[in-house]
């Protein structure tokens, strides 16, 4: 019996989709058999960053609405035999599918698999509750701005009062050197407010807009440091205990030389 | 201890006040308080007692006999109160109802219903309630409280507080961390602090002189951040 897990934020934009494909990749490297399901219906974008959108027949309208079995709309990963996706329909809307028949799949998606990473559209309304109605785990992803904090609170919420408790939460695209100077948030201003678990801390990192256009999730990634990230939340998932990235920032030179001297 | 028909001895904010029964004979008087007075003797020792008989007036005589029995007890007389000044059930009603408000306006609003809210309240929760709001928990930036009472919180206020929301001014805003996006009492409104100073310490909003204050909730024993 496996586990669905919801990835969600309520604001647009904070890396949902990103966290879903790299969570998903993570645990299918890590040995699961994982299914990735986009959510976000009439702007599905898990296929393009997965690299698998060319290989769509038949999408999630179509299983919920019986036009095919579900063994043929999986479309199975690039690399890994173990992962599968799950793709948004393009041309119908987030009213197509209803939490009811959200449920149903979770439960045929649970037999088969160890993990099904949801990945749900931004917003509070139809989609948000298709998205979260068969989950038995929610991930929230919030980035340190006041928006986002604001809207991640709003569903943290909406999530208890739709009984799934305790969510967790990854913060996305910190910059070190920002809050360092104090012009960013920092964890402990945005724990402060929502008062959740903390899965994981994710740096800001071009190589996660390279690894988005070529369609290959960062966690493959030995060198990206957001790829870093992404595997301990992964190893967290799974229940082990990892520490926190160290997300100190590197010293420059004369820094260094300074404190070679002692004088810092 | 026995209930004695005649005599009433209660304790108030002020001190211990004896009820004598007006129409009363004061030989019966006398023997119910004796009787009273012993059966209670241990924790009264020493108290004073302010008397209350209406519109009773005693003779010289019997006054030194209420105060020697008093004496006797170590009790001191200490005075003697009038109606305004003691709350009596067979008042007439309209008469109750003032003294209330009189009350209520001296003290701001300690009584009424009260709805206990057990947990955090996060954006887009509001909280509506004909009287007092407990919040044992945060009520985050996005959430609301409108109360026609008090509104107290067990944790930092950030979002919108509004007591006293059918208009009653001597409502209070209270909160360990007191730090709202809005603030209101009734029919004045005001804006959070800009600067997030923290460590304060909890606080508490109130109306006075029609302006709406923030004032150091008077709890002697808080040093610091004690978490």
């Amino acid at each position: 019996m496996g586990e669905v897990i919801v990835v969600t934020s309520g604001k647009g934009g904070v890396g949902k989709t990103t966290t879903s494909a790299n969570i998903g990749t993570g645990l299918a490297a890590a040995g699961h058999k994982v299914v990735l399901v986009d959510t976000d219906i009439g702007l599905r974008n898990l296929d393009v960053v997965m690299g698998l959108e060319n290989r769509i027949v038949y999408d999630l309208v179509d299983v919920t609405s019986g036009n095919c079995r579900l063994k043929q709309a999986l479309i199975k990963d690039k690399r890994f035999p173990n992962l599968f996706l799950l793709p948004a329909a393009q041309t119908k809307d987030k009213t197509a599918v209803n939490p009811e028949q959200m449920r149903l799949l979770a439960a045929e998606l649970k037999e088969e698999f160890d993990y099904a990473i949801i990945d749900c559209p931004a917003g509070i309304e139809q989609g948000f509750r298709n998205a979260i109605a068969g989950a038995d785990r929610a991930i929230v992803v919030c980035t340190p701005e006041v928006s986002a904090v604001r809207d991640a609170d709003r569903i943290i919420g909406l999530l208890e009062a739709a009984e799934l408790r305790n969510p967790k939460l990854i913060i996305n695209r910190i910059r070190p050197a920002m809050v360092k100077r104090g012009d960013m948030m920092d964890i402990t201003d945005i724990l402060d407010i929502l008062a959740v678990d903390l899965i994981g801390v994710v740096p800001e990192d071009e190589s996660i807009v390279i690894s988005t256009n070529r369609g290959e999730p960062a966690v493959m990634d030995q060198a990206s440091q957001a790829g870093e990230a992404y595997r301990r939340i992964t190893s967290r998932i799974q229940g082990e205990e990892v520490p926190l990235m160290n997300l100190d920032v590197p010293k420059g030179i004369m820094e260094r030389m300074k404190s070679l001297f002692g004088l810092r | 201890m026995t209930r004695a028909e005649h005599v009433a001895l209660k304790g108030t904010r002020e001190g211990l006040v004896l009820y004598l029964d007006p129409t009363a004979d004061f030989e019966v008087l006398m023997k119910e308080l004796d009787k009273l007075l012993k059966d209670s003797v241990q924790f009264l020792q020493g108290a004073s007692v302010r008397c209350y008989a209406g519109q009773k007036e005693y003779t010289e005589d019997e006054h030194a006999r209420l105060e020697t029995v008093l004496r006797e007890q170590h009790l001191e007389l200490a005075g003697w109160l009038t109606s305004e000044e003691v709350y009596v059930p067979g008042k007439s009603q309209s008469q109750t109802t003032e003294d209330k408000e009189t009350r209520l306006g001296e003290e701001g609003m300690m009584e009424g219903s009260c709805l206990f809210v057990e947990r955090t309240l996060r954006s887009g929760k509001s909280v509506q309630f004909d009287g007092h709001v407990v919040v044992l928990g945060d009520v985050n930036p996005g959430a609301e409280i409108i109360a026609t009472g008090n509104i107290a919180v067990l944790g930092s206020l950030r979002g919108v507080a509004h007591a006293g929301a059918t208009g009653e001014r001597n409502a209070t805003v209270s909160a360990y961390y007191l730090a709202p996006t809005q603030l209101r009492i009734a029919d004045l409104v005001t804006r959070g602090p800009e600067d997030e100073a923290d460590g304060r310490g909890p606080e508490i909003a109130r109306i006075k002189d029609d302006q709406l204050i923030v004032e150091a909730a008077g709890m002697n024993g808080w040093r610091g951040k004690a978490r």
